[in-house]
């Protein structure tokens, strides 16, 4: 018996990845395998013993991997090297089997989580492409393909052009949700997507909790960027200081509900990120200094209603109001403004400030 | 004895001659009106025996066939009450003969149209307009309601008569009438529906600016906010600031209104330009029109003016695709087993929509409650195709506490309308001897050659694309409101500040981040 095999076997016997991790505790998988009708029956419940011995069963393994292998569907077990070693932790409660599609390799380089609310706001989209699209050069982005704000973190991270990993609740044959089949395509053929689970399994309220391990597993430090005061975002934080991965949050406004559960992991410690930089300094890399960007050239107009801006949000009325002119002046002002970059509409005609905050505005405590 | 009677009938918006032919002969007291009658017309039998019978004049108690022709076109509605009555009392020689029986050929120089009441009054009519248009060629002289004669006012070409009874219409025929309609000129603006103002409108200052220039080029607008935003109200500010009606256009405006009976008689003319706000359990025929005698529909109601469609995606989708045909073409070919019309719908179309369900999706003040899921499937509710054909999208959010207690006064509707036709000037000089009268219509051929970009310009489309993810269907629209911008600021070349004003206009395009 070749060890993946019988790694293979676990995971499609659809035993519990917590009781097979204690099973194997007690007994080698290849002891499992080969004496398992002797002391299966004694080590064993009763149910768990009728799942392992239904699939113990060397032909239906070679169909299983033959199924497999015509539907396009790659594996690793824990017996395999390219099994990623940060999920190879006790801690993690590493699954016996990971399927995938797209490249492997990637479950080896440097990665960071982004995860967050479903109900992502403009703020937490707008602070996914600010934060991801700087970070995705230096690190992979791990997050759970959920809509919200994971959905924004693949597609800043592949906007970007950089890496990506998805890790599914499901099977890699029923991703959801469905208007992510899209994004799960594009992640196949551009990074990595994930799952514990075998490729037919459909995803029930329970195994998205259970994949969050391997999201913050796979990564060094967890992103939380919105949450709500109990959101599934935050079962990852406690993975993560399970695994003794970092946290990061984003701070969001004290009213605001979707920012409730990352502003309490602020307060309980975790590091606030404005900027990739936050985390590039956590993780002391060092990162060649971007050439200032040339001034962007601003007419009076633009000025005089960027230092409005900058004061504090504004809607457009107030700005008006603010700085006497006349509305299509205005216009024309904040909508190149937005252009240029320098301020964005946080809601309808609501506007602020959108600067990159520069390292000297952070102050070096 | 056989008696001849002019009239007239309607198909569609244009009028054909109708000889009402009345025959009495021997037999059995009977009516029989044949020529392809509808029910109303067949009822006028009663409606005429009265009348004639009230009126002092004998009913002959003989067999009396009454042919519409031609024969083969349905007939409809009871414009016919008058012809017949004077038919059968000309047939029976109570009048239309001098004393010694012989015939006069007074009663064919007459076209009569009227529905009669038992008492022998004669009552309003729809569709006198388009049929005095039509009638007018024949040169022959029109009597119609007393109702209706503030229509007849405005067509030069005709000598109308209006006649209040059954009596004052034999009196015209035996030559004893009064005096024709007289003719006046067509006061056109006035007041217009609604009454609101411009300068009431709190705050919205973006709102109103794009309210400006869709007015300006004859966009379509679409405006997208929570509930309590102040969309309506925005809307019914529009036609206070489009350009006065031309007297072609009222008139055309006038013959729809007229056709189905929603003129006001008073007036007799649609001078201002109509604001048309169907609710949105309107049915498909409702809107583009139909039914068994292809009447017109709202939007062609709203010809020449503003089609309020509130609400947006509350209407049903079958509902909204039908308007993308007219709103292209500005015609709605309206086809039946037994006629196909066409009615003119050149309208402005004006719709307002929630964000999401709840309403508050990206507003500032409120959390908004709605799944992801939701959002989306209410946003699909619109064709692509539709929002396609609308080029200015604003977001409108609710106006601060502040903003309505404070008692400044905005800029009044009449010094925006000013504007506005400026700006059409400038366009009715540019596109003349074309099709095209405003920006908003013009073809992709035009867009190249009027909407070209300095360099600068370019530059801001081109970031435009890339930093709000703008589709490629924004760029034509984007580059039309643009020439718009440009018109209302008096430019003769499109320059980078409008370009990125423009872009502020689309507001489904950017997403919001």
């Amino acid at each position: 018996m070749i060890l993946s095999d019988a790694y293979l076997w676990l995971s499609y016997s659809h035993v519990g990845t917590g009781k097979i991790n204690r099973l194997l505790d007690r007994m080698p998988i290849e002891r499992l395998w080969d004496s398992f009708d002797d002391e299966g029956k004694y080590a064993l419940d009763e149910p768990t013993f009728g799942k392992l011995k239904r699939t113990r069963n060397a032909d239906f393994i070679e169909r299983a991997k033959n199924y497999l292998r015509l539907n396009g569907i790659e594996y690793v077990t824990r017996a395999d090297p390219a099994y990623p070693e940060l999920v190879d932790q006790r801690e993690v409660d590493p699954p016996p089997v990971l399927y995938y599609k797209g490249d492997i390799g990637l479950v080896r380089t440097d990665c960071i989580a982004v995860v967050g609310t479903r109900q992502a706001t403009p703020y937490g989209r707008y602070a996914v492409d600010r934060i991801v699209t700087e970070l995705a050069k230096s690190f992979t982005i791990v997050s759970g393909m959920a809509t919200g704000i994971d959905g924004f973190a693949h597609e800043a991270a592949l906007k970007a052009g950089g890496k990506t990993i998805a890790v599914l609740g499901s099977g890699l044959f029923e991703p959801s949700p469905a208007s992510h089949l899209k994004l799960f395509d594009t992640i196949s053929k551009h990074g990595l997507v994930l799952s514990e689970y075998t490729p037919e399994a459909h995803a029930t309220p329970y195994t998205f909790p259970e994949r969050n391990r391997i999201i913050s597993g796979l990564s060094r430090g967890v992103l939380v960027v919105e949450a709500k005061a109990k959101s599934g975002s935050l079962i990852t934080v406690k993975c993560a200081l399970e695994q003794g991965r970092d946290v990061f949050a984003v701070p969001g406004d004290i009213d605001s509900p979707r920012s409730l559960g990352t502003n309490s992991l602020l307060r309980q410690g975790a590091a606030a990120v404005a900027d990739a930089d936050d985390i590039f300094g956590f993780y002391g890399i060092k990162r060649k200094k971007i050439a200032q960007n040339a001034p962007v050239e601003l007419d009076f107009n633009e000025t005089a209603v960027l230092n409005i801006i900058e004061a504090g949000e504004s809607t457009f009325d107030a700005i008006a109001m603010a700085s006497g002119l006349n509305t299509p002046d205005l216009c024309a002002a904040v909508s190149s403004l937005v252009l240029k970059g320098l301020v964005r509409e946080r809601a309808k005609n609501v506007y602020c400030s959108a600067r990159q905050t520069s390292g000297a505005a952070k102050g070096d405590l | 004895m056989l008696s001849r009677i002019n009239s007239y009938a309607l198909n569609g918006l244009s009028g054909y001659g109708v000889t009402v032919e009345v025959d009495i002969h021997r037999g059995l007291p009977s009516v029989e009106v044949v020529g392809l009658p509808d029910t109303a017309v067949k009822e006028s039998r009663e409606r005429v025996r009265s009348a004639i019978a009230n009126s002092g004049y004998c009913f002959s108690p003989n067999r009396i066939t009454v042919n519409l022709a031609p024969a083969h076109t349905k007939k409809g509605g009871s414009t016919f009450d008058l012809a017949i009555a004077l038919g059968i009392l000309c047939a029976t020689e109570q009048i239309g003969t001098d004393e010694n029986k012989t015939p006069l050929d007074a009663v064919s120089d007459y076209i009569f149209l009227g529905e009669l009441s038992l008492s022998g009054e004669v009552r309003r009519i729809n569709g006198v307009m388009p049929i005095l248009i039509s009638a007018q060629k024949s040169g022959k002289k029109i009597v119609i309601p007393l109702a209706n004669a503030n229509e007849a006012k405005y067509i030069r070409g005709a000598e109308v008569y209006a006649v209040s009874t059954l009596r004052d219409a034999v009196a015209l025929v035996n030559g004893e009438g009064g005096a024709p309609i007289e003719k006046s000129d067509i006061t056109l603006g006035g007041d217009i529906p609604f009454g609101e103002d411009l300068k009431y409108v709190k705050g919205q200052l973006l709102a109103k600016r794009a309210l400006e220039i869709a007015a300006a080029g004859g966009h379509n607008i679409l405006m997208i906010g929570p509930p309590g935003g102040g969309k309506t109200m925005l809307a019914k500010c529009i036609p206070s600031i489009l350009p006065d009606m031309t007297e072609q256009e009222a008139l055309e405006t006038t013959k729809i209104h007229s056709v189905a009976g929603i003129l006001d008689e008073s007036v007799g003319i649609v001078a201002s330009r109509p604001f048309r706000s169907p609710h949105h359990t309107t049915s498909r025929v409702a809107l583009t029109g139909g039914g068994a005698n292809a009447h017109p529909g709202e939007i062609s109601f709203a010809h020449n003016g503003v089609l309020f469609l509130d609400e947006l995606p509350e209407y049903p989708r079958s509902v909204l695709e039908i308007l993308r045909q007219p709103l292209e073409d500005g015609v709605v070919s309206v086809s039946r087993a037994s006629r196909t019309v066409e009615y003119p719908a050149s309208f402005m179309l004006v719709a307002s929509m929630n964000p999401c369900p709840c309403g508050y999706h990206g507003s500032a003040a409120h959390e908004c409650t709605c799944t992801p899921a939701q959002i989306q499937k209410y946003a699909s509710r619109i064709s692509g195709p539709l929002l396609d054909r609308i080029d200015v999208q604003i977001n409108v959010d609710e106006v601060q506490y502040s903003e309505l207690t404070d008692g400044s006064v905005g800029e009044s509707s009449s010094a925006v309308k000013a504007r506005v036709d400026a700006a059409r000037a400038v366009q009715t000089e540019r596109y003349k001897n074309t099709p095209v009268h405003c920006n908003a219509k013009m073809p992709s051929a035009m867009i190249k050659k009027y909407c070209k970009l300095d360099g600068a310009g370019e530059k801001i489309l081109a970031a435009a694309f890339d930093k709000l993810g703008m589709s490629a269907r924004a760029y034509s629209r984007i580059l039309k409101v643009a020439r718009t911008i440009a018109d209302l600021d008096g430019s003769a070349d499109i320059a980078a500040r409008h370009v990125s004003e423009a872009v502020m206009y689309r507001a489904l395009d950017k997403e919001t981040r």
